[in-house]
This record gives structure tokens, sequence and C-alpha cells, in this order.
């Protein structure tokens, strides 16, 4: 699981073209909203298409898919009981 | 007689723009989101609006925003098409939204508060001739007493960023004129 | 005074403003579920061309073996316009002025790095500017969807500072993969016919135009002028409205006064169908208390035309003040927005006699012009 995680933050540095390492996300760390990483609406469609470009889980509903992205924990968790890749 | 305030000028390739962000203590995470012509336009403004005292975040209602190159987005447009091949299908939102090349505009009237117009043209080559146009139809809004203008190409031929920031009728500076422009930007 | 002269509407419903005009008032859309179209994975609504009937229209003319199916359309289009003028295109006292959001941008997929100098807006502009013979460089407006207006604003402008006494107009768009993929991945399209400002709105229909307006400074035309125009900013966000509505609040008080206010038969809306850009019109219309003024949005009846949609709307909301009604936006039944407007699904009669106009798009810009009958032609 903590290599998943890595993994994740990795894909979010280099899509979402941070100013940080990866090992500076905490993966408690609210992704959205004033706190944590403040990531906007054009960065959750980008999560949207790592989810489906890295491990072939599309998310179609925008209600489900903001529990999901809430921060690296809950999207590690939704992947490796959802993956197909 | 409109006079040119201050400018500055940047070549835009991608390392050169980073570094100089970091030298400048800037302190802007959303820059790094940004394509090559919004980073070279961003900084160039930096530079253009500090020098004239206007590099904040006070909303700037009497400011437009007037910038030219010639590829449009084309530098953009390529990376975008990539990510929607035939093998590989993975359109790219955040490279998407800068499939557009005003939104370099938008970058700069966020980071300066600048309410007045934005307006983006594409032309060949950079004509002074035509700057001076483009400025004189943005003073015709009788609002705006400030122009940030320049030319913002990264991706063919003249691969520079340059701007100016121009004042209705002001005293000091230089006049703005095809002459002038041409003399500062040693064309 | 700056005057419409002439011109000229075509997409896949028809070629020129009157055939095109009597289609949509009689309840025709060429709104269509395409499946397939473009190889993109998901089928979305939209209005297209048929490129076949575009070549076979402009013929084997100079130019017929390079042109792209765009700038064939752009010049057919301009070629009718100009004619209902009666103007000079090739004089040096007519500037063109041209707004596409994305010109010849397919063929990037032939030419992936860039390589094709049509790619380049300037040259399309050049190229069709110069079938006419014009000597002037055309100014090529690059401003997101609000470019239709916008460069009507510049040719406004041409024309009162510079002296020039006619400006052609342009407006174009077609789709492509490259599109259709960029609007799919922010998800902003809907997956049937748009319903703007209404409660189950769930994004736009993109479609194909072209459409010329000849603006000019001597006489009355067709007896609707261009009054007023701005655009402003909302620096806010560069893909998402500002919530405020800001920069559209601006730019219609920058236009807008009471005795403006009063004349006013409707305002054409962006009215995209998207959850945000509904929401703010209707925000940025409350603000300037003009909430109560009978308005539309064209989105539901020829989807969102990109570059060409300024041009388009206005030609049509021009023969609908003539004709004194106000256009359905079909699709519109419970309101949806923080602030209802008067839309209707019906036409309604028109009494007034001056329109508003006002746009938005990606970068934070808005804009505003108004429009105004000036006799009984």
């Amino acid at each position: 699981m903590e290599e998943l995680k890595q993994e994740i933050k990795k894909q979010i540095v280099e899509s979402l073209n941070l100013d940080m390492t990866p090992e500076e996300i905490d993966s408690r760390e609210p992704l959205f909203g004033d706190t944590g990483l403040g990531l906007d609406s054009v960065d959750a469609l980008e999560l949207i298409v790592i989810m489906e470009k890295f491990y072939g889980i599309k998310l179609t509903d925008p209600n489900q898919s903001k529990g999901i992205l809430q921060s690296v924990d809950t999207m590690a968790e939704y992947i490796a009981a959802n993956r197909t890749k | 007689m409109s006079r040119i305030v201050s400018y500055h000028s940047i070549t835009a390739e991608d390392g050169n723009l980073i570094a100089l962000y970091r030298s400048l203590g800037i302190n802007y995470p959303k820059f790094f989101k940004m394509d090559r012509m919004s980073k070279a336009g961003f900084l160039a403004a930096e530079a253009v609006l500090g020098q004239a005292g206007l590099r904040n975040e006070e909303p700037k209602d009497d400011v437009s925003i007037v910038l030219v190159n010639s590829t449009a987005s084309t530098v953009d447009d390529i990376e975008f098409q990539k990510t929607i091949g035939d093998q590989e299908y993975f359109p790219s939102p955040s490279l998407f939204v800068y499939t557009l090349p005003n939104v370099v505009c938008g970058e700069i009237a966020i980071r300066n508060r600048i309410l007045g117009e934005t307006s983006f043209y594409v032309q060949e080559r950079f004509d002074a001739a035509f700057l001076v146009r483009a400025v004189r139809w943005a003073f015709a809004d009788r609002s705006i007493g400030k122009v940030l203008c320049g030319w913002t190409e990264c991706l063919a031929g003249d691969r520079v960023c340059r701007m100016m920031l121009v004042e209705r009728d002001g005293s000091g500076g230089t006049g703005f004129t095809e002459e002038t422009i041409n003399e500062i930007f040693k064309r | 005074m700056v005057a419409i002269a002439g011109h000229n509407i075509y997409t896949g419903l028809g070629f020129g403003s009157r055939a095109v005009y009597d289609r949509v008032r009689a309840g025709s859309s060429g709104l269509a579920l395409r499946e397939g179209t473009f190889g993109v994975p998901e089928p979305f609504v939209a209005s297209l061309f048929d490129r076949s009937a575009i070549r076979e229209r402009f013929g084997d003319r100079d130019g017929a073996g390079t042109m792209t199916p765009l700038e064939m359309a752009m010049v057919l289009s301009a070629e009718d316009a100009v004619r209902m003028a009666g103007i000079d295109a090739s004089s040096e006292d007519t500037i063109f002025v041209i707004s596409t959001t994305k010109g010849n941008v397919e063929l990037l997929e032939n030419a992936p790095d860039g390589g094709d100098p049509r790619l380049a807006l300037w040259h399309s502009a050049r190229t069709v500017a110069s079938r006419f013979g014009n000597p002037n460089e055309p100014v090529c407006v690059s401003n997101a969807c609000t470019s239709g207006i916008c460069a009507q604003i510049v040719a406004k402008r041409a024309i009162e500072e510079e002296g020039y006494t006619h400006a052609v107009v342009i407006g174009a768009d077609m789709l492509s993969r490259f599109v259709v993929s960029g609007f799919q991945c922010l998800k902003a399209l809907s997956g049937k016919r748009c319903r703007p400002f209404d409660r189950e709105r769930d994004g736009l229909n993109l479609s194909e135009g072209v459409a010329t307006l000849v603006l000019t400074s001597t006489g009355t035309g067709i007896g609707v002028e261009l009054e007023d125009g701005c655009i402003r900013n909302d620096a806010n966000h560069i893909s998402a409205p500002s919530r405020t509505a800001a920069g559209q609040t601006a730019a219609i008080r920058a236009v807008m006064d009471e005795g403006r206010a009063a004349g006013l038969a409707f305002i054409n809306l962006h009215g995209t169908a998207t959850l945000y850009n509904d929401s703010m019109e209707s925000v940025a219309l409350h603000q300037c208390g003009l909430d109560g003024v009978p308005a539309v949005s064209y989105k539901s009846i020829f989807g969102h035309t990109l570059g060409a949609a300024g041009v388009i709307e206005t030609v049509i909301s021009c023969l609908a003040l003539k004709e004194r009604v106000v256009f359905p936006t079909p699709g519109y039944r419970e309101c949806g927005v923080p602030y209802p407007l008067s839309l209707s699904e019906d036409f309604r009669p028109a009494a007034g006699d001056r329109f508003l106009k006002i746009m938005s798009g990606f970068g934070g810009i808005n804009a505003a012009t108004l429009y105004r009958r000036t006799g009984d032609e």
C-alpha cells in the first residue's frame, strides 16, 4: 500500500505540475479546499485522467469522485480495491 | 501622447524561466502549472509592473492587457494533440486549458488583479506599428489609463517576450511610437 | 455611427442569413447526436457542416487546391455579406477582422510538429482577405469564445480611430478530434441537447459555424448600429467564470445606462448551459438590475459555435430585433440559476429598439456589445 501511495504522489506532482517533491505530500492531507494542497477543478479532472490512464478506473459520478479524490489515502484505498491495470 | 512607463524583455526557453522565477524569490505555486508562454508573460509582467510600482494585488480597473504573437497557442496544441493519439487516448484537462493564447492575459490579470480589458491578437511577426494601433484601440475605452502590452512568442521565429507598460497622456518616460519601441527592443 | 451594412450566416442548417433565420424561426436546429465522429469515445451533440458541400460550393477557383474547408466557408460567407452591403472589399479603406478560436487545428493530426503553415491563424486570415484583393493586413482576434463580439469592437474602433470606411468581420470555427476531446475531458459537454439556465442543465453542445458582418461608417446599412462595446477580465480563474460575475458586470455597466436599459428589447445571453456560466450570467444581470428584461440564449438552437458564435448570434439578434420578436430558448423549463431571468420556450413580441449581447470565455474574459435600431428599413 505504501508503494502505491508513493506512486500516486509521484503522479500527482508530475501531472499537476506541483512545485514540491512527492515526499512532501502528506497521505492524509486534503487535496482540495483551502487547507492542504489547494488543488482546483481542473486538477480534479486531471486526477480522473490519472485514475483511468494508470489504473484503468473510470470515474463518472462527480459526487462519488469527490470522496475518492479527497486524499492520497482515499485514492490508494479505492485504487487497491478497484484497479484493472 | 501615450508614454512607455517601463519595459522588459525575456527569452522564453523553459529552463531559464523556472530558474528566473526562483531567483526572483516569488511565491506563486500556480506558476508551475502554467504553460511556457504564460510563464514567460507572467515573469515579464512581474518586471514591467514592478518597475512601475504596480506589482501588487490591488484591484486595477483602469489597466488593460494587450498581447500579440505569431503562433497563438500552437506550442500547447502540439502537447495536447499527443494526449489524443489513436493508441493512447487520454486527453489532458490541464494541457487543454492552455490551448488558447488569451489565457496568458488571464494569468497576468489574476496575479496582478487587472480588471480592465484583456485582448490577444495573432500577427505574422513582431510589428511595433501594429502594437501602437492595438494599444490605441485599447485606449478607445475611456476608463482605461494604462495598457500592459507586448509580444509573447515561444514556438517559432522570434521566441521572446517583450512587454511594456504604456500610460495614456503621461509625462516622463518615452513617447509610445513605432520608432521608440523598435529602439528599446533593439529591432 | 458604425452601422451593420451586410451579413451572412453559414452553418449545417444552410447558407445565407435569411435561409438560416427562416429555418430556426420555424423551429429547426442543426443539433444532432454524433456517435463515432472524429473517433472520440463518447457521443456528442453538435451541428456539423458537410465539408464536401463547402468544397462544391467553392468550386475550383483560385485556392481550391490549398485552402481548407474552413477558409473556403469564410470566403463564401464574406462574399455574400459584402455583396449585400454593396461595398468594395478590395479597397484600402476596408479592413478585415477575423475571429476564430482554433482555425485549422485539425491539421495537427497530419503535422504533429506544427509544421503546416495553415495552422497559423494569421495565415488563414491572410488567405481569406487576399481572395478579396484587400491590401491591408487583416486583424486576427484570439479572445476565446468572446472573439466574435471582440472582433466587432475592434472593427468599430478601427473605423472610428483610424478612419477605415468599412470592416468585414468574419467569425469561424469547425470541430475536430482536438476540440471535442478537449471539451469532453473538461466534462463540459452534455450528452443531450443543451438546456440553458435550466435546473437540469448539464453542459454545452459544440457546433460548427461561419458568419460575417460588414460594418460601415457610411449610411445606416440594414438599420441597426453597433452602438457600444466593452471587454473586461474577471482576474479570478483561467477556465472558470467568477462566482461574483465581476468582469461581466463591469462590461455590462460600461455600455448600459438608464436610458439605454429602458429601450432594451432583449438581452442575448451567452447561455452555454454549463453549470457555472449560466449561474454567473444570472448574477451579472441581477447586479445590473436587468434580470427582468426578456432574455435569450441561442445555444440550444445553434450549439456553441465558438469563434463564430459572436457573429452568428448578432446576425440572428439583428433580424429578430427588426422583426420585433424575442427568440425562445428551447430546453429552458425551470429556473436553475441563482436569479430568475425572463426566458421562454416560446417566441415573444419585442418592445424596444436595442439589444444587449454578452459573452464570456476562457482566460476570464467577458464582453458586452449594444446594438440599436436606427430606422424602419
